[in-house]
């Protein structure tokens, strides 16, 4: 029950940001709704704290649990972005994504795994994390791709209505995608290099036809797929923001793909 | 209330009349020293803006003080053609609460909604607030007047859209190139054409933070002489494309009769394409710019008429938020008149209990001169139980005038509590012995039927 507290949270926040956008105005103060969403980071962070006093373990392993730890990770990600001028409005693409996680977590139960891991101790938590931490970088990317390409629709087509007094400026989104998709990308590359060194040693071999492993990789070429469209001469911002949007939607595709055709263990996918 | 404002705004006077009624801030300041000197003005606040110039008093009932103002407004003004009072308005009373309160939030302006109003309602404020005299002209009223104005100015922005979007071109192009880089400081701007607007839009750029402005013009002194004015470069035309060439924002206003930004141009500024957006701002006519430029990658192209057709939209939607505006300004309003009250409330409370302690002394008195066999001790009791009397007595009356004036009984309750108590000719701010108590207190004036004169051309 402690772990809906902060989807309705969320919920309240995100109907917020939306009465924001309605307004049509970029000078109203976003104080209520990030004040709202930095409160549903605090209690989603307070209910996996209980899950790891009830369980003494932390939530990472078993497809609820990890997945709500991903949602809040989303979380922290718009925290970090709100005290930031204008830039905490990301938030209206960013808090669906995370209620969205938080719901099937919920919907799967934020519970321990019933299988016991060999990876385990503190490499464990930190192929975890920096995964985390990779795949939101990701979202970021994507939140902000996606604002930068309705900005520049409204720009386009002259159309000076309520999306563009809402959204930042296409500089700052440019910016804030540039930061999630190299931080996104070192933070998976640290969590596969990681990943990769426990499996060799203790299996041999990299396990590629692991689910989990091909999409870790899947998702690693799609970030260096995202880098490459960034880099390279003319308008690299604009195809940088398609490359986000596109990139994210790969990597769920995939993720979704790979659930319903071969399936996992149950750990993680 | 004895309020008034007097002087010109532009819904009765042309530019050509305002321009010479501007005050400069030190202008301004001995003006205000001027009035308090010659003819001894209690408190006065002066607001001159490029859209109005008015003076708010208090008290107003001396006509002097009135002629004064006029006066020093014809100095200013020199030769016109018609006499000075023809471009003059007036308010008096309530209307001046109402009329600030509505210029502050920028109801009155040109362009409604406009925010720098705000600020010159603030700077008019503090600068009577800073004079160095006693008693100071910002006093108790004007003080609280325009603290109250410049409340409201932030509320209604703050909750309706009144101040929202761009009225002005030059406004929209700032907000335009915001909304594309963000932050203006450091961009490049080219300048094709030195025309009014160009010129003012350029100056907006430059207040935001925009440098290395190129200005491209037919006649290269005209180029050099807007170049001066915002610290950049001047080029003749023959070198567009080079000064095309990395900048972010262009912005044209030639005369020319056919296009001078061409695809040709364009290819040659950024031969490879480019590799930022750019903001194009063309406001000629004919136009300047090939419209197939728009459809160019990264290139934001904006006409006079996609520039008007946003003005007038964003015009719409403040001049939809004016019932909402309105509705803040009532209450303001009405919270101001409360707190006028309040203080016209004081003198009566305090001739009340001054009668009533009269009548206690003498009555005492009386009682007690027929009583000599009392001792020092019962005497000091028959004085406690009449001061006791005369306070319970006098305790629901006060309470309930003072809570009856703040739930908007006004003055009428203050003229029953006047009558009543036969202190009709006793006191009262209008007549001559009142003005001069009411200045001690801080507390002025009567009536609140406010009266509105307008005398315009």
């Amino acid at each position: 029950m402690i772990h809906l507290v902060p989807l309705l949270i969320y919920g309240v926040a995100l109907l917020l940001w939306i009465r924001l956008l309605l307004k049509g105005s970029d000078v109203q103060d976003p104080a209520v709704p990030a004040g709202i969403t930095g409160l549903g980071v605090v209690v989603h962070a307070i209910a996996l704290g209980s899950f790891w006093t009830r369980f003494g373990e932390l939530p990472l392993v078993g497809p609820g649990a990890a997945l709500s730890s991903l949602a809040f990770v989303g979380g922290l990600a718009m925290v970090a972005t709100l005290p930031l001028k204008d830039v905490g409005r990301v938030a209206i693409a960013l808090l669906p994504l995370v209620m969205v996680m938080q719901g099937v977590a919920l919907i799967l139960g934020v519970r321990p795994s019933e299988t016991a891991l060999d990876f385990q101790g503190a490499g464990f938590v930190l192929h975890v994390s920096f995964a985390f931490l990779g795949y939101q970088g990701l979202a970021l990317a994507f939140a902000a791709g996606l604002l930068y390409l309705v900005q520049h629709h409204e720009l386009k087509e002259k159309r000076l209505g309520r999306f563009f007094h809402f959204i930042p400026p296409l500089a700052t989104l440019d910016r804030l995608g540039r930061v999630g998709v190299w931080g996104g990308f070192g933070a998976l590359t640290v969590a596969l290099l990681l990943g990769w060194a426990w499996t060799v040693e203790h299996r041999g071999s990299l396990e590629i036809s692991d689910p989990k492993v091909l999409w870790a990789v899947t998702s690693w070429f799609v970030f260096l797929g995202i880098l490459v469209a960034r880099g390279g001469g003319g308008r690299n911002d604009y195809r940088g923001a398609v490359a986000s949007v596109v990139g994210f939607g790969v990597v769920i595709g995939t993720y979704l793909i790979l659930r319903v055709t071969i399936g996992g263990t149950g750990l993680f996918l | 209330m004895s309020l008034a404002v007097v002087g010109v705004s532009h819904h009765t006077a042309p530019v050509e009349i305002r321009e010479r009624m501007a005050f400069a801030p030190s202008e301004a300041s001995q003006a205000l020293m001027t009035l308090r000197r010659e003819v001894g003005v209690q408190e006065a606040v002066l607001l001159s803006t490029c859209n109005r110039t008015e003076v708010y008093l208090f008290p107003a009932e001396r006509v002097e003080v009135v002629q004064a103002w006029e006066s020093m407004l014809e100095a200013k003004a020199g030769r016109i053609e018609r006499r000075i009072r023809d471009y003059l308005f007036e308010q008096r009373g309530d209307g001046v609460v109402r009329h600030l309160f509505q210029v502050s939030a920028g109801l009155d302006s040109l362009v409604t909604g406009e925010a720098e109003i705000q600020g010159q309602v603030r700077e008019a404020y503090e600068r009577a607030v800073g004079m160095p005299v006693d008693p100071p002209l910002a006093g108790p009223v004007l003080n609280r007047l325009f603290q109250m104005a410049l409340s409201v100015g932030g509320q209604v922005r703050a909750e309706t859209p009144i101040g929202q979007g761009a009225a002005s071109a030059a406004s929209v192009a700032v907000k335009l190139a915001r909304k594309i880089f963000g932050s203006l400081k450091g961009k490049r701007v080219l300048i094709v054409g030195a025309g009014q607007t160009g010129e003012l839009i350029v100056q907006a750029l430059h207040r935001e933070g925009a440098q290395g402005i190129t200005v491209v013009n037919r006649t290269y002194e005209r180029a050099a002489h807007l170049a001066r004015q915002v610290h950049g470069q001047a080029l003749e035309m023959e070198r567009l494309a080079e000064g095309l060439s990395g900048v972010d924002i262009v912005l044209s206003s030639t005369a020319a009769p056919h296009p001078v930004l061409t695809r040709e141009v364009f290819r040659h500024a950024f031969p490879s394409g480019l590799r930022r957006p750019l903001l194009v701002i063309d406001i000629a006519i004919p136009r300047d710019v090939d419209p197939v430029l728009g459809d160019e990658s990264g290139v934001f192209l904006y006409n006079v008429d996609d520039l008007r057709k946003i003005v007038d939209e964003q015009v719409r939607l403040r001049e939809g938020a004016i019932p909402e505006a309105d509705r803040i300004i009532r209450a303001q309003h009405e919270e101001f008149r409360t707190w006028y009250a309040s203080l016209e409330v004081v003198p009566v409370i305090r001739t009340m209990r001054d009668r009533a302690d009269e009548f206690r002394t003498s009555e005492l008195e009386r009682l007690l001169r027929g009583m000599d066999h009392l001792s020092d001790r019962d005497r000091a009791r028959l004085e406690e139980f009449s001061h006791r009397l005369m306070n319970k007595l006098l305790h629901d009356p006060t309470v309930r005038l003072r809570k009856g004036i703040r739930s908007g009984g006004g003055s009428r309750l203050v003229e029953a509590a006047r009558f009543l108590y036969g202190m009709e000719d006793h006191e009262h701010p209008d007549s001559e012995s009142g003005k001069a108590r009411a200045s001690e207190d801080g507390n002025h004036g009567r009536a609140w039927g406010g009266s509105k004169e307008t005398r315009g051309p």
